[in-house]
């Protein structure tokens, strides 16, 4: 076996112009898949921990009518108790529970249609991290005359507001009355999704209870999970729990993040594996070149007693010799490349990135490629590279010894 | 002396377009051990096809090759690589070494196909390589060598397992005067001291001269079969 090693090794160098060609179409081959691969799963995570980690949870608890109508009208039953025992189910990581309704915002200059979330700024921190989504301003720390506002970016900038500025929020109390009152914008959070920032703010939800006659109101509650991948489980756990009130996971609540993800999961083995697939071909056919040209040699050496299981063992070891060279080589340079383009991001921005934020995705993208996809793509490049050396490893063991040492 | 080959009745036709052509045509020779040999004839007389039926590199049509006793013209194509392996060395005309393995590695090639322990394969590689005079190029790789060197080793390689008998295939056609001799000079004392029985195919006459036995084919079949006292 070692002579053999030895005899393919050096095969492979005895015309190394072709060899470091093939190495070079693995290693870009490789660099492609990475990148494509790391590509499409940052974009995936990063959309993922915006949409569901920083806004939604893993899972919401409405009453039934909520989603249709978001009023305040529509508030849980005892929903600061649920919050506690859902708080106390094994597999809960966090749970916090808000006053989520629809209103106006207004300035001196415009209004414009908000959902307003009433919040313990604690629980929220701890749910969604929305104090680390702050970008202007302070997190609920000003106790001034003017309850605190804390809201989107775009929004202030839509709305002329900077912080301090005063801003009047108008809704329905409890019996469907309108209620108006005064905030004092404290600070300014900036998500990817241009939407959620410009539609959304945050005040504290006692402050907002006291407003719409009900101090103990709770119209949503979000639940996150210690383990993501329990959340089939957990929803069904709790739909038997509370079997009046409107439980949601992540998939329901955005299905089309959910499909792209599964069709993500798909897509992304084919092209990874499409890619792999060409280079085998470029493999195959360099093999096949080297074993044509060789036809006198191999016809000797199966002339004088080398069995033609070594002869295929031969081949079949000089392509996944190369293989793994250019394997190597290759994701070396990919972890190289995934690390130096995570400095700073890929900036999508002269690409639409801008306009991509309308739809949740980032202008800056991290490349995420998990290790086990390197083991993963370095074991499919040998297993291709050895399927690719069966059929010029085939041809070498059908020559007729008698005739291939006659040929020049 | 020991009967090495016997071949009876020994035919290769070859199934041409146009009608089939009898390239070994009823061949009865026997070759006995130590036995140095040359078959003669024109181009087409069918010198290599009877060497390779002899040598297990092809099958005959009718007929059989007897070599110690087993007829390899009914052995599978498995049983005849191990057939080869263990009892015939082989030169050929284009010295065919393998490139890419230095000279002492070429001539432990077969042994190393053998498994022959690792120490005897070198130490009989190298004893051979001084026996062909090479012992100055052990670890040269053969497009470092001249025509003549390369052949010198091909020989090396094919008597370093100490097969039953060598088949070489018009060894001296590529290469010039001196060198012709000289690799003839190194097989006529290999035969005779190592009792190694020898089997050229030929049309040149430098080995004819030195041949002890000259066997001339015409279209396949045997026309002559001499003996010269040398």
């Amino acid at each position: 076996m070692q002579t053999l090693i030895k005899i393919s090794w050096r095969n492979i160098w005895r015309n190394p112009t072709r060899s470091i060609v093939i190495i070079i179409a693995i290693v870009l081959g490789l660099m492609g898949g990475v990148f494509s691969a790391g590509m499409r799963l940052g974009v995936e995570t990063q959309q993922f921990e915006e949409t569901v980690e920083n806004q939604i949870s893993h899972i919401q608890i409405h009453h039934p009518r909520f989603i249709a109508n978001p009023e305040s009208h529509y508030r849980i039953e005892g929903g600061a108790q649920m919050a506690k025992k859902i708080h106390q189910m094994p597999g809960v990581a966090q749970v916090a529970h808000r006053t989520v309704f629809d209103g106006m915002i207004a300035t001196a200059n415009m209004n414009t249609g908000v959902r307003i979330k009433g919040i313990d700024p604690v629980k929220e921190a701890l749910t969604t991290h929305l104090d680390d989504l702050m970008v202007d301003g302070t997190y609920f720390e000003d106790n001034g005359r003017l309850p605190s506002v804390i809201m989107g970016h775009k929004l202030a900038e839509e709305l002329r507001a900077d912080l301090g500025s005063r801003v009047v929020l108008t809704f329905q109390d409890i019996s469907g009355e309108m209620v108006s009152a005064s905030f004092r914008v404290e600070g300014l959070y900036s998500v990817t999704s241009l939407r959620f920032e410009e539609r959304t703010i945050f005040v504290k939800a006692n402050e907002l209870n006291q407003l719409i006659g009900d101090k103990t109101a709770v119209t949503e509650i979000a639940v996150v999970l210690e383990n993501l991948d329990q959340y089939r489980e957990a929803t069904d756990e709790l739909k038997k729990l509370y079997p009046h009130a409107e439980v949601r996971n992540w998939a329901d609540m955005a299905p089309s993040l959910y499909y792209s993800m599964e069709f993500l999961h798909q897509n992304l083995a084919w092209v990874v594996g499409i890619i792999i697939l060409g280079v085998s071909f470029g493999l195959l056919n360099t093999i096949l070149m080297s074993v044509l040209e060789r036809v006198n040699e191999l016809g000797v050496l199966m002339a004088i007693g080398m069995k033609k299981i070594r002869v295929f063992s031969m081949v079949v070891l000089e392509t996944t010799l190369l293989s793994i060279v250019g394997g190597a080589v290759g994701l070396i340079l990919s972890y190289t490349m995934v690390m130096l383009l995570n400095i700073r991001g890929i900036d999508m921005s002269g690409a639409g990135g801008e306009g991509m934020a309308d739809f949740g995705y980032a202008s800056h993208i991290y490349l995420k490629v998990p290790p086990a996809l390197y083991y993963e793509i370095g074991i499919l490049v040998i297993g291709f590279a050895v399927l690719a050396a069966i059929y010029p490893a085939w041809k070498a063991i059908r020559l007729q010894p008698a005739e291939a040492v006659r040929q020049e | 002396m020991k009967t090495v080959i016997k071949t009876t009745n020994l035919e290769k036709v070859y199934n041409s377009s146009v009608a089939p052509v009898k390239a070994v045509n009823q061949v009865n020779l026997e070759f006995k051990e130590g036995e140095f040999t040359a078959i003669v004839g024109p181009s087409g007389s069918g010198k290599t096809t009877f060497l390779n039926l002899i040598g297990g590199l092809d099958k005959p049509t009718r007929g059989n090759v007897i070599i110690d006793d087993t007829d390899i013209s009914s052995m599978k194509e498995s049983q005849l690589f191990d057939f080869r392996l263990k009892h015939i060395g082989f030169v050929f005309q284009a010295y065919n070494l393998i490139p890419v393995l230095t000279a002492v590695e070429n001539v432990s090639f077969v042994m190393l196909l053998q498994n022959r322990p690792k120490e005897e394969m070198e130490k009989r590689a190298k004893e051979m390589l001084e026996q062909v005079g090479l012992s100055d190029k052990i670890n040269v790789r053969p497009n470092k060598l001249s025509g003549g060197q390369q052949q010198r080793v091909a020989v090396a390689r094919a008597l370093a397992s100490k097969p039953d008998f060598v088949l070489a295939d018009e060894p001296t056609a590529n290469l010039d005067t001196e060198s012709a001799f000289n690799l003839l000079d190194i097989m006529s004392k290999l035969n005779k001291e190592e009792n190694i029985t020898l089997i050229f195919s030929t049309h040149d006459q430098r080995v004819i001269d030195r041949a002890r036995r000259v066997i001339t084919l015409v279209d396949g079949a045997v026309s002559k079969d001499e003996y010269f006292d040398k």
